[in-house]
């Protein structure tokens, strides 16, 4: 975007400017070919993404509801929003509000030039809701530790969502502020130590991406280097087998086994150092186990009606079982399948070895099944 | 038995009359595979019969006359066939490196089959090719098709695949079997649990021979009649009786009659005798006998490209054509009549009328 504010121009020095002219210099924004500005104000705002940037929405069919200019004719054109959220050109907002304040001529709230942002998202809502809720979040930001029972945590933040929803749908807005006014009186210790803990978080977060970056950047240099080392040394040798032909008196053969034999020696001799990285993974994990953790109920096995012979065996811990030799010796797992244990396969066998062994057979035609009856203790 | 007293008594911890039943007692091996001596033989006659009047029926509407020189097969060389082929199982498992579990279970399967099915419908040797590729599936250690076929001689996967589902649905789609080489290993696990009885008491050359007994014992009908439990604890006792004795009696409850061993002995007794008797493969040359015969009585219905086959699917396809003819009917009608081809609204004013013209009140 093109500053000329002092460089003459029909802005010369008439923009009022409540606050002074800040504004960081969004470089990023020149790098957005499609949208150039014709006002030398710089308009600030709008929604960063990760890496700090803003794109701005930009369509073809994008015409200023107050002049009805289109991008056709006016290829620079910019539309901006409003803090009512009511989209402008550029150049409305500069004959409209370069005198000082002035109603917006589609609601008539009276706005300043400053209160336009470029927009980031197609939707107005969006945009609407997305501001609503990072305003929220500066405030509203208890963690799940603060409350002393989940159920007190989900109050909470139904009260927030209750909040948020209401002002971005213009719903009792006197009310809502009212009770954000409260919120804020009420737990402004607890907000701050929050808010600390948050940067904090992010700044260890980003110590932790250097360190990454340079970590990996020296182990680069490192292979590099070696690479270099590995190339001379070779030329060396290429240029020591050489001489060594021409000089000695022993064969070809024998020269060039013995040298390749001190490359071997030299390779193995070199070592690779190992980086242990802490990773951001770890990091995480670390703040996520910091929450509570609930109480889990205790395991009731299932209950059914058929009785599987436990009483008649008892199964061991140890067995000296040809079968299971090469499992049970296996120390890295490998030819265990998830879940596999062989007590399990033990088990099984038991209760197949006792399993209906005091049933008589059939006997006849027409038999029906019987059991024996000699085992049975009589009362 | 102790499975006697939780299955009489209520639980009295959960205050309930549930009655426990027996785990093996919910398996489908008990429920629909177990039969007496007496049963299997009936089963085995009547079907035989069976086969051989329509097969005779058969023979009758191709050539007159031609039935009356044919030998037919009676049910113990039928028998004779399906046995020869269970001892290609082993061979044939031997051959792929299959574990123990696929060998039983398609011995299994085709001891099963011929109990729904006769030999002269579908001869062994398919079937027994199917039974072994269905028994690596449910065992879960399938391989696919391909390297089945390829690793048999002169077999294509049509020969496998044509009767499986003729295979299943004569297994009534139970293929979950209990077998007696895994009840074996349990037993011998337990053994070493026993307090009286040390490690040289029970060398391995025991195990070897009783597990020598579990596999003659599938040659035999002893899975039809007995649990797979008692089919090992007499094998066991072939090998040792000792140690037979002392892990049985273990297991009984305290108080009994007699020792529980004493009471399995007539059980063990007569699987004993069929394992040592009938557990050899059978005698080649009756068998090639029985063959040669077999391929005069075959069903020609059951033999693509014969006379009777053909003549069973024109049959077939003319009912499909009647069905089908009849259902466009159907439809052509609803549609014609001017109603809805799903059927046109029930007339509840006309009935309602009807009724209220019965009412008499007066």
């Amino acid at each position: 975007m093109s500053n000329r504010a002092n460089a003459g121009g029909w802005l010369k020095g008439k923009t009022v400017r409540k606050g002074g002219i800040t504004s960081n210099a969004h470089t990023a924004r020149s790098s957005t070919p499609q949208v150039q500005s014709t006002s030398s104000t710089l308009f600030s705002g709008g929604v960063k993404d990760a890496s700090g940037r803003t794109t701005e929405y930009f369509s073809m069919d994008d015409q200023c509801p107050v002049c009805k200019s289109d991008r056709y004719l006016n290829p620079k054109l910019r539309l901006l929003v409003s803090s009512c959220y009511h989209k402008m050109c550029e150049s409305c907002i500069d004959r409209l509000f370069t005198l000082g304040p002035a109603p917006c001529p589609i609601c008539q709230k009276v706005l300043r030039k400053l209160a336009f942002t470029p927009q980031t998202f197609e939707d107005l809502t969006v945009e609407k809701e997305v501001a609503v809720r990072r305003r929220i979040a500066k405030e509203f930001n208890k963690r799940r530790e603060d409350f002393f029972d989940l159920r007190s945590y989900n109050d909470y933040l139904e009260e927030v969502e209750d909040i948020t929803f209401n002002l971005i749908n213009d719903v009792n807005i006197a009310q809502t502020e009212a009770r954000i006014l409260a919120h804020r009186r009420e737990n402004a210790a607890l907000i701050e130590l929050n808010s600390q803990r948050e940067e904090q978080y992010a700044q260890a977060l980003k110590e932790q991406e250097e360190l990454e970056r340079q970590e990996k950047e020296q182990r680069a240099l490192e292979l590099r280097r070696e690479q270099e080392i590995e190339r001379e040394e070779r030329e060396t040798a290429q240029r020591e087998i050489i001489d060594r032909l021409e000089t000695s008196t022993k064969s070809a053969a024998k020269v060039i086994a013995k040298s390749r034999a001190e490359a071997m020696k030299r390779s193995s001799a070199r070592s690779t150092t190992t980086t242990v990285l802490r990773s951001n993974a770890q990091l995480l994990r670390a703040r996520a186990a910091q929450s509570t953790v609930i109480p889990d109920p205790p395991h009731v096995p299932l209950q059914d009606d058929w009785y599987a012979y436990d009483d008649l065996y008892t199964i061991r811990d140890q067995y000296d079982d040809m079968y299971s030799d090469a499992v049970r010796k296996d120390r890295e797992g490998i030819m265990r399948a998830g879940g596999y244990r062989v007590e399990e396969a033990w088990d099984r066998a038991l209760r197949c070895a006792v399993a209906g062994l005091d049933l008589l057979p059939l006997s006849g035609l027409n038999p029906s099944p019987a059991r024996t009856d000699s085992i049975v203790t009589p009362a | 038995m102790a499975a006697d007293n939780a299955a009489k008594e209520a639980d009295p911890q959960t205050n309930s009359s549930t009655v426990k039943r027996p785990l093996y007692e919910g398996s489908t091996q008990y429920k629909s595979w177990r039969y007496s001596p007496e049963q299997l033989e009936q089963i085995r006659t009547s079907l035989n019969v069976a086969a051989v009047s329509v097969i005779r029926n058969t023979f009758e509407a191709d050539e007159p006359g031609s039935s009356e020189d044919v030998l037919f097969l009676n049910a113990n060389e039928e028998q004779l066939l399906v046995k020869l082929y269970i001892t290609k199982i082993p061979q044939l498992c031997g051959h792929f490196r299959f574990p123990e579990e696929v060998e039983a279970t398609a011995i299994s399967y085709l001891k099963r089959f011929y109990l729904k099915n006769t030999v002269m419908d579908w001869h062994p040797k398919n079937v027994m090719l199917t039974t072994l590729f269905l028994a690596t599936k449910t065992t879960n250690n399938p391989i696919s098709l391909e390297s089945y076929t390829s690793n048999i001689p002169k077999t294509s996967s049509s020969d496998v695949l044509d009767l499986e589902f003729l295979v299943s649905q004569s297994l009534n789609f139970e293929f979950a079997v209990w077998h007696a080489h895994r009840a074996l290993w349990g037993i011998w696990l337990d053994l070493q649990s026993l307090p009286d009885v040390s490690e040289d008491l029970r060398p391995q050359d025991v195990y070897d021979i009783a597990i020598k007994h579990v596999r003659a014992s599938r040659f035999t009908d002893a899975e039809l009649i007995y649990t797979p439990s008692q089919i090992a604890l007499a094998s066991l006792a072939l090998a040792s009786p000792v140690l037979a004795e002392r892990w049985a009696d273990s297991k009984a409850v305290a108080g009994a009659a007699q020792p529980f061993s004493a009471t399995l002995d007539p059980t063990l007794g007569s699987i004993k005798y069929i394992i040592t008797q009938m557990g050899h493969p059978p005698d080649v040359e009756a068998v090639r006998e029985v063959d040669r015969r077999l391929k005069l009585c075959k069903n020609p219905e059951k033999v693509p490209g014969s006379k009777a086959y053909l003549a069973r699917q024109v049959a077939e396809q003319q009912r499909a054509e009647e069905k089908r003819n009849k259902k466009a009917e159907d439809v052509r009608r609803a549609v014609n009549e001017g109603g809805d081809p799903f059927g046109s609204e029930l007339n509840e004013d006309e009935k309602a009328k009807q009724l209220a013209e019965l009412d008499d009140d007066d």
